[in-house]
């Protein structure tokens, strides 16, 4: 008794480790982990399907293994399954994840090996071979469980001429979860849906099918060749067996399919053959000026609301087009109304209809029409062209002329305009109905469309306008301050213009051509002016010999000193001698040299 | 000397007009192009003028007018993803204009996801104008006011007196908010790419593989920003929490 306490002591506190264990969502793992991947078949047709099961054992929660590139196979996730099972204390867990793999082409394929890393170790399943094989190909007469088939109804159509694309599932069994997938090239067709799918029962070479029928109508936009793309049929095929019926009492004695049988589903997927087909241009010949892209076979009527009425009142004009073809797209803009009536045209309304296995329907057109003048008023016929493509010509239909009589107006009011399909649209407080809404007209200004540019040329051109007015603000201000400094500073102005205007005194001198007393005067004169305004000194009267002193003490260099000197002595010895013999001109030449050297 | 002068001379004549009468032809076939297109648009021969747009598109023709158009006719044709991405390439171009701006409007709702484009933040509130400016216009202004600055320096050298000195400094904070504005608009429009989910339908993924788990689903004509390029994947952002790996040939920007 004490022993068997002891145990259930032992037993309880393990189970909630049990459980804690087993929900806590951490990866826990042992040290024997498995990843194995393996296929339900590994030889099927292009109709079928494999599934592909990757499981992971020994370990909880592993992240989801990387499957190998499967470019020829269409991979969809089936799900996953975690299981966890206790033999004894032995508990083993693994994780299933499943993958519904739909080959493209036929050939022999191997599913490479499915990676999965853990905790830095890499686990890795072993490849595996698949062979797909072409379906047989079908055969009317054939005693087939299943097949498809797509037709056209026209392979060489107009442009914008209805084309019916049907899609037919045969089939003998049973099929549930249908999704068919009927592609077209978008840019080169604008579909409209025929309803919904018809079921029906046919027999062929005497065997019964049922069959599904999809259609659509294409109208083709372009001129060219196109092809429809192939359709798709995923359905799962309802596999009904019988049970051994001697054995079975309940199946004998009910003898309903309930009793007695087993229901197996099988995934298949069906696709047909793509459809060539080249649409071609509407003739030239015939065709009206008004023509606007109209094709099928159409009708028109014309009708008024009242014939005759007050003048200052309105009618409506009532048009309706109706036929078969891109009714969509009938437009009236040829209404020659606009002398005799103000018009105030409604949104068209457009019903469509199926005729037979054809897309068509009506397109109704409505005006309020608001007389100028009273008397008899005749709307002439309007006319709509279209083509044909049954008879291959173009046809034209007009309606019928309607006569008006417009009285005087008896009475005064507000004009009753067309009246909407909704609510009123003339309240108290303006609340106006909105019928439809619509995109925004195209730009038409032509002068707009011009390239805009924002090139590396034209960016470069921006920076240097970035930068231009920075160069141009650096050599003003330049200009600006020595400006300001020339007036404000009197020995850097007389220092900056001391050469400039000796050399100007020079060559007047040299022009007005003096007395070779008065000439050599002037020069010493401005050689003192010019040595006076380098070194901002006030008059000039100095010697050769102060010269030196003052200009030692300042900017030149003692060769130029003794130049100066030396040509200031000269020019004195000259200017006090009884007779002047020297020329004029070599003096001059020797002062313009020495203020040149100067400078330098 | 005179006979290689007047040769250079003749030479530059002659080549600026041949250039600009070739500039001329190429302008005249561009209008005559546009016209044709937009006649093939009121005929409601709506594949034939998106044809003559996307060969202008397709030589280099820039223009916000022709992207709308453009945008027009895609949305005549049930093409809401080509549609939107060509109303928001004019947006670039044209961005106060009020039709365009109906227009995308009008094609957002079309979309299963109707998702507008994305506004930034802190920086796009407090530059709130730069998105009714574009970046051409940004760089005339940025200009104008650099002229402007530097020609109030120099008056305000010359004249050196306070008054300069006040327009001075107001001139120069024009100047920088125009440059940081033109700065945060061009580094928008390198850095920000906005695209458009381009197929039916798209299966946002959490890392660049099929096989990873699909976060979110997108339809054509869903606005994302495009954040990074890796090969053959994307990754978009829709908002600030939402965010995947596409196909990059499942969207256009």
């Amino acid at each position: 008794m004490e022993n068997n306490l002891k145990t259930k002591l032992q037993f309880w506190p393990t189970v909630p480790a049990i459980l804690i264990f087993i929900f806590i969502p951490v990866t826990s793992f042992s040290s024997n982990i498995q990843l194995s991947a393996s296929v339900d078949k590994n030889q099927l047709t292009i109709e079928d399907s494999i599934e592909l099961s990757i499981k992971i054992s020994g370990v909880r929660n592993p992240p989801i293994p990387n499957l190998p590139p499967l470019t020829d196979f269409k991979v969809k996730s089936a799900g996953t399954q975690s299981s966890t099972q206790i033999f004894n204390s032995d508990m083993q867990v693994s994780t299933t994840h499943k993958y519904l793999l739909t080959p493209k082409i036929d050939g022999n394929f191997i599913i490479g090996p499915v990676i999965m890393n853990l905790a830095g170790s890499k686990y890795q399943s072993d490849p595996i071979l698949v062979t797909v094989k072409k379906p047989n190909p079908i055969k009317p007469n054939e005693n087939k469980l299943v097949y498809t088939e797509t037709s056209i109804s026209k392979k060489n159509p107009y442009i914008n001429e209805q084309v019916v694309y049907t899609f037919k599932l045969f089939r003998k069994t049973e099929a549930r979860n249908l999704n068919l997938s009927m592609p077209y090239d978008e840019s080169f067709f604008r579909k409209e849906n025929l309803g919904k799918a018809k079921r029906y029962s046919r027999v062929i070479n005497g065997i019964a099918y049922d069959v599904d029928e999809v259609s659509i109508a294409l109208f083709p936009i372009k001129i060219g060749k196109s092809t429809i793309p192939p359709s798709m049929m995923e359905l799962d095929l309802i596999n009904r067996t019988q049970t051994n019926r001697q054995r079975d009492p309940f199946a004998r004695f009910f003898n309903d399919p309930f009793f007695g049988r087993t229901t197996q589903s099988k995934h298949k997927i069906f696709s047909t053959k793509p459809i060539k087909l080249e649409s071609k241009p509407l003739p030239k010949k015939g065709k009206p000026r008004e023509f606007k892209n109209l094709v099928g076979q159409f009708s028109i009527t014309a009708t008024v609301g009242k014939e005759s009425f007050d003048s200052g009142d309105t009618t409506t004009l009532t048009i309706t087009v109706s036929g078969i073809g891109n009714v969509m797209d009938v437009t009236l803009t040829n209404l020659n109304l606009g002398d005799q009536f103000k018009i105030y045209p409604d949104q068209p309304i457009l019903k469509k209809s199926i005729h037979g296995n054809k897309i068509g329907g009506e397109k109704i057109f409505k005006f309020a029409l608001v007389p100028f003048t009273t008397g008899k008023q005749t709307i002439p016929s309007i006319s709509l062209n279209y083509f044909d493509p049954d008879k291959n010509r173009y046809s034209s239909i007009s309606t019928n002329p309607i006569r008006l009589t417009i009285k005087p107006g008896t009475r005064t009011g507000n004009l009753n305009l067309v009246q909407s399909k909704t609510a009123p649209t003339q309240q108290k407080g303006s609340t106006v109905a909105i019928l439809a809404r619509d995109i925004l007209p195209i730009h038409t200004r032509v002068d707009d469309f011009k390239r805009v540019r924002f090139d590396q040329s034209q960016r470069m051109v921006y920076m240097i306008w970035v930068i231009f007015p920075i160069i141009i603000y650096l050599i003003a201000a330049g200009y600006i301050r020595y400006n300001h400094k020339m007036n404000e500073d009197m020995s850097y102005s007389r220092r900056q213009v001391a050469h400039r205007k000796a050399i100007k005194k020079l060559n007047q001198l040299s022009v007005s051509n003096p007395e070779p007393k008065d000439s050599v005067r002037e020069l010493s004169q401005i050689i003192r002016e010019y040595i006076g305004d380098k070194l901002n000194l006030q008059g000039t009267a100095f010697t050769s010999k102060e010269v030196g002193e003052r200009l030692n003490k300042n900017i030149f260099t003692d060769d130029k000193i003794f130049a100066i000197k030396k040509l200031l002595e000269k020019i004195e010895s000259i200017q006090y001698m009884p007779v002047v013999v020297h020329k004029n001109h070599c003096l001059i030449d020797e002062t313009t040299e020495l203020l040149i050297s100067l400078e330098e | 000397m005179k006979i290689k002068k007047n040769f250079v001379l003749w030479a530059i004549l002659f080549t600026t007009l041949i250039s600009t009468s070739r500039v001329e032809a190429q302008k005249n076939d561009i209008s005559s192009q546009v016209t044709l297109a937009n006649e093939f648009y009121h005929e409601k021969n709506y594949q034939a003028a998106a044809d003559i747009f996307e060969k202008l598109v397709a030589q280099g023709e820039t223009n916000g007018f022709l992207y709308y158009n453009l945008g027009n006719t895609h949305m005549r044709l049930g093409n809401t993803g080509n549609a939107i991405l060509y109303y928001l390439r004019s947006q670039l171009l044209l961005p106060r204009n009020e039709n365009l701006d109906a227009n995308l409007r009008y094609a957002i709702n079309q979309t299963q996801d109707q998702l507008s484009p994305s506004r930034g933040g802190l920086i796009h509130s407090l530059f709130f104008w730069v998105d009714s400016i574009n970046l051409i216009e940004h760089f005339e202004i940025l200009i104008l006011f650099n002229i402007i600055f530097w020609c109030i320096c120099i008056g305000s050298l010359y004249y050196r007196k306070s008054p300069w000195k006040s327009l001075k400094k107001i001139s120069l904070a024009i100047l920088l908010l125009a440059f940081f504005s033109t700065g945060i608009k061009y580094n928008l429009l390198s850095e920000h790419k906005t695209g458009v989910i381009m197929d039916k339908k798209v299966d946002v993924k959490s890392d660049r593989n099929i096989q990873n788990v699909t976060l979110f689903e997108l339809h054509e004509g869903a606005i994302i920003t495009v954040n990074q390029e890796d090969n053959e994947w994307a990754h978009i952002l829709v908002s600030t929490d939402k965010s995947g790996w596409v196909p990059i040939e499942s969207i256009a920007y």
